[in-house]
């Protein structure tokens, strides 16, 4: 029997496997199931800032009255939808913090700093034992440079960390010019963790129909590999965690993350493709892998990792490459 | 007759017909709209004086002049509860005042409050044939009706409805604001025992609560409650229906039909860091402090924080009701703070305009993001997030946006929080049959004003969310009709 415990934020985990921030997370019947097959913690469905503001208008428009009649009343109840979405938030963590024994880490993404930092201390004082912040807007404005958007993401994660007590990872894009810089970056601002990668929502086309529709959802089984590289690559240069996000469908695939240093991995498409139960053969699946290596917990993986990996970077990497390259060509 | 005949009929009485003889309309539309007289700025912004003085009998003769007398009155379609506008002003150009008083008193139950309260700018003056086809400043309408209304109260010879013989059927109204008001006054007339059961120990709910009397002077509200007492109407004070005694318990007691018109008092906060400081609290608390329990003198067993420098969060009627009282109890500097434009403000044009003659300030485009105190915990400081108008959202307002790293820090020494309300939860969760939306007020049907709950009726700001005085009151009488309508099928 190998140990799976680890550590992720400061936090224990009885196995490296968290259930991401996605629908299944959003309500206690969905974590409760995930927990009973053995989640190591949950990522809370994230609250987003947009989202009220949406809701907001939507209100202000259908129910606004002859003559501006409820003016008064709707003109900040964005507020109002903003306590009511923390209440119902307290009610969950609550919840699970009485019918199970699972880290729940909160996620949120806001529009504004001001509200960056309201809604982490708010989701502190709800209960959550960590904060994941879903920081990600598409950069689609063209006047706008790459400085002032990480000038700003910089600030939001300073603001927060002054805010709250508990631990706050960053979940990133892969998108940035110089990713290795930005994770650095976070990692002086203090963040405990950084989760490789974030995956968008992509509309598509729907050619028959005339309209836009939403392109795929699920990751597929090869997609893990972008998220491996890059924590393989940044492991031994930061000192915050690592959280592995994206493509791991498979108990190989987990393992592998594990391999290169991430501290947890987070599963979301697998869940949705294969149910609730599919949590278990994930982690017997990585058990096998650490009897099989002779690995006694996630310490071991880590340093069999290291070994199997030793110039962790960029030149690990080229070599690989041209070596592919190579190969490919002689055949 | 429909009601496009009646009025069609009564605008042909000789006497309308003669008036609009007497002056021809190019002359009538050549007069300036009359200025209602204000209490000096300086003075005013020390004490709680009426701010409108009101008209001389002479100046509203004179503005009643202007009115054209229409042969369509569109102004009647933005009034609420529809009173017969050009009728209660032709009286008035004619001298009747207290038959105009009448006029109003047939659809509004409380004109003297309305007169003052109501944004006539957005109802019926907006509606007026002068703003729209003229382009010009409406008739005063506002002005007139609390004329005339105050020409009655004034004269003393206000008359007392008469009340139909009892039908020994109690009825209880929970909550004594402009809804319950009304409806108490429309079932006493038909002849049923009502009890008014008030939360706070004064009545009038938030006629008296919210609205500071330099707004509208409570003696206003008194004369009306005076009245209905003489119709028969009992009040219960510092009485909570849910905590002091349930429904159930007043249905032991006799009572057989319930409105309730307990209005919407619970504060709405913006859950920002810091707002549990000392010397941050909500609109209602100050606003009920001062109106209510006489936190502005200094013999008080209920003082209030007088700060010096008043940061109001908000740009309804009720911040401008809150930054005008700061400055009441003495602040140096009292301040707005608004997150979109003067444009876009819910307060009336009117109190914006006395706020700032007052010498209130305004930051508008500007929003707090968090509260910063000092050991002791109380409140220094606000950390301020200057926005910009995006584009118009769904609704059509233009959508207050961030302005990246515009934030500063503003000394104050005392935040009132004025955001808005939410229902009083208090009669839902003593009810649990009793259906509410998603925002806490109640269902009812849109026609009789029934809640789920057989024989409950509910109107105002527990139903609307917010309202106006006039759309309370409009729920309050229909509600009674409703009411009677079923006890009387039941019977």
């Amino acid at each position: 029997m190998a140990d799976l415990k680890t550590k992720y934020l400061g936090l224990e985990l009885k196995n490296p496997l968290l259930i991401g921030s996605c629908g299944l997370t959003g309500s206690i019947d969905s974590i409760l199931k995930m927990v009973d097959f053995g989640a190591g913690g949950v990522v809370l469905k994230s609250l987003f800032e947009e989202e009220i503001i949406l809701e907001h208008e939507k209100n202000m428009k259908e129910k606004l009255g002859s003559q501006e009649s409820n003016l008064e009343f709707l003109d900040y109840f964005d507020y109002q939808l903003k306590e009511n979405t923390f209440k119902k938030q307290r009610n969950l963590i609550d919840e699970i913090k009485s019918k199970a024994d699972v880290p729940v880490i909160a996620s949120i993404n806001c529009y504004s700093v001001g509200e960056w930092f309201s809604y982490a201390k708010l989701l502190e004082d709800a209960g959550a034992d960590a904060l994941e912040l879903n920081l990600y807007r598409i950069p689609s404005k063209i006047n706008v440079s790459a400085e002032e958007i990480l000038k700003g993401y910089y600030e939001i994660v300073k603001r927060v960390k002054e805010h709250v007590q508990i631990p706050v990872s960053v979940k990133l894009s892969p998108y940035f010019t110089d990713l290795g810089n930005v994770v650095s970056q976070f990692d002086m601002l203090g963040v405990n963790g950084i989760v490789m990668f974030n995956r968008f929502y992509s509309p598509d086309i729907d050619l028959e129909n005339n309209r836009i529709s939403s392109g795929p959802v699920y990751s597929n089984t090869n997609d893990y590999t972008d998220s491996l590289r890059w924590i393989a690559m940044l492991k031994e240069q930061v000192t915050c965690d690592l959280s592995a996000s994206g493509g791991v469908h498979t108990p190989d695939s987990m393992f592998k993350m594990l391999l290169a240093g991430a501290s947890s991995v987070q599963v979301v498409s697998a869940i949705y493709k294969n149910g609730h139960g599919y949590i278990r053969d994930l982690l017997s699946g990585v058990e096998k892998w650490m009897v099989k290596k002779q690995l006694a917990d996630i310490e071991a993986v880590h340093k069999f990792g290291r070994e199997l990996m030793p110039n962790h970077g960029e030149v690990f990497e080229r070599a690989q490459f041209m070596k592919y390259f190579g190969q490919h060509g002689e055949q | 007759m429909d009601k496009q005949d009646m009025l069609k009929q009564e605008r042909d009485a000789a006497w309308r017909k003669e008036l609009r003889g007497e002056i021809k309309n190019k002359e009538r539309t050549g007069f300036e709209r009359v200025k209602m007289p204000e209490a000096d700025p300086i003075e005013r912004s020390h004490s709680y004086v009426e701010v409108n003085s009101g008209l001389s009998a002479e100046e509203a003769v004179l503005e009643a002049k202007r009115c054209l007398d229409c042969a369509n009155p569109t102004c009647i379609q933005g009034c609420p509860v529809e009173i017969n506008i050009p009728k209660f002003i032709k009286n008035i150009e004619r001298g009747e005042f207290l038959e105009s008083a009448k006029v109003l008193k047939e659809t509004s139950a409380l004109p003297a409050v309305c007169g003052r309260v109501c944004p006539q700018e957005k109802q019926c003056e907006a509606t007026c044939f002068y703003t729209q086809k003229l382009k010009k400043p409406a008739v005063a309408i506002g002005y007139l009706e609390r004329f005339a209304a105050d020409y009655e109260r004034e004269s003393g010879n206000i008359s007392v409805p008469e009340v139909a013989e009892s039908k020994n059927i109690k009825i209880a109204c929970i909550g004594s604001g402009p809804a319950g008001l009304s409806f108490s006054g429309d079932m006493a007339k038909l002849g049923y025992d009502v009890t008014v059961f008030e939360a706070l120990h004064q009545i009038g709910g938030v006629l008296k609560y919210g609205i500071p009397e330099f707004r509208l002077p409570n003696e206003v509200v008194d004369v009306e409650i005076e009245n209905l007492k003489k119709m028969g109407v009992k009040f219960e004070t510092n009485f909570i229906v849910g905590k002091t005694a349930t429904v159930e318990d007043l249905k032991e007691e006799g009572f057989e039909a319930f409105f309730v018109g307990s209005g919407a008092g619970l504060p709405r906060f913006m859950g920002i860091p810091g707002e549990n400081l000392v010397g941050i609290l909500s609109s209602n608390e100050y606003l009920t402090r001062v109106n209510l329990m006489e936190a502005n003198k200094t013999e008080t067993d209920t003082p209030i924080l007088k700060g010096k420098r008043v940061a109001v969060i908000g740009g309804g009627n009720t911040a401008m009701d809150s930054v005008r009282t700061a400055l009441r109890l003495g602040a140096e500097k009292a301040m707005i703070i608004y997150r979109r434009s003067e444009e876009e403000m819910p307060a009336r044009v009117e109190e914006i305009k006395h706020a700032k003659e007052e010498g209130v300030e305004f930051l508008n485009l500007q929003n707090p993001i968090e509260y910063i105190g000092d050991s002791k915990g109380y409140v220094r400081q606000a950390r301020v997030q200057r926005m910009e108008l995006g584009e118009p959202d769904s609704s059509g307002r233009r959508r207050p946006v961030p302005v990246v790293g515009s934030e500063y820090l503003l000394d104050v020494d005392t935040v009132v929080v004025s955001v808005g309300v939410s229902p009083n939860p208090l009669i839902p969760q003593s009810l649990p049959d009793l259906k509410t939306t998603d925002w806490s007020t109640l269902v009812v049907d849109d026609e009789s004003l029934q809640t789920s709950v057989p024989l409950m009726f509910a109107g105002g700001d527990i139903v609307r969310g917010g309202a106006t005085v006039i759309l309370a009151m409009g729920d309050g009488r229909k509600a009674a009709k409703a009411m009677d309508a079923e006890l009387s099928g039941a019977l």
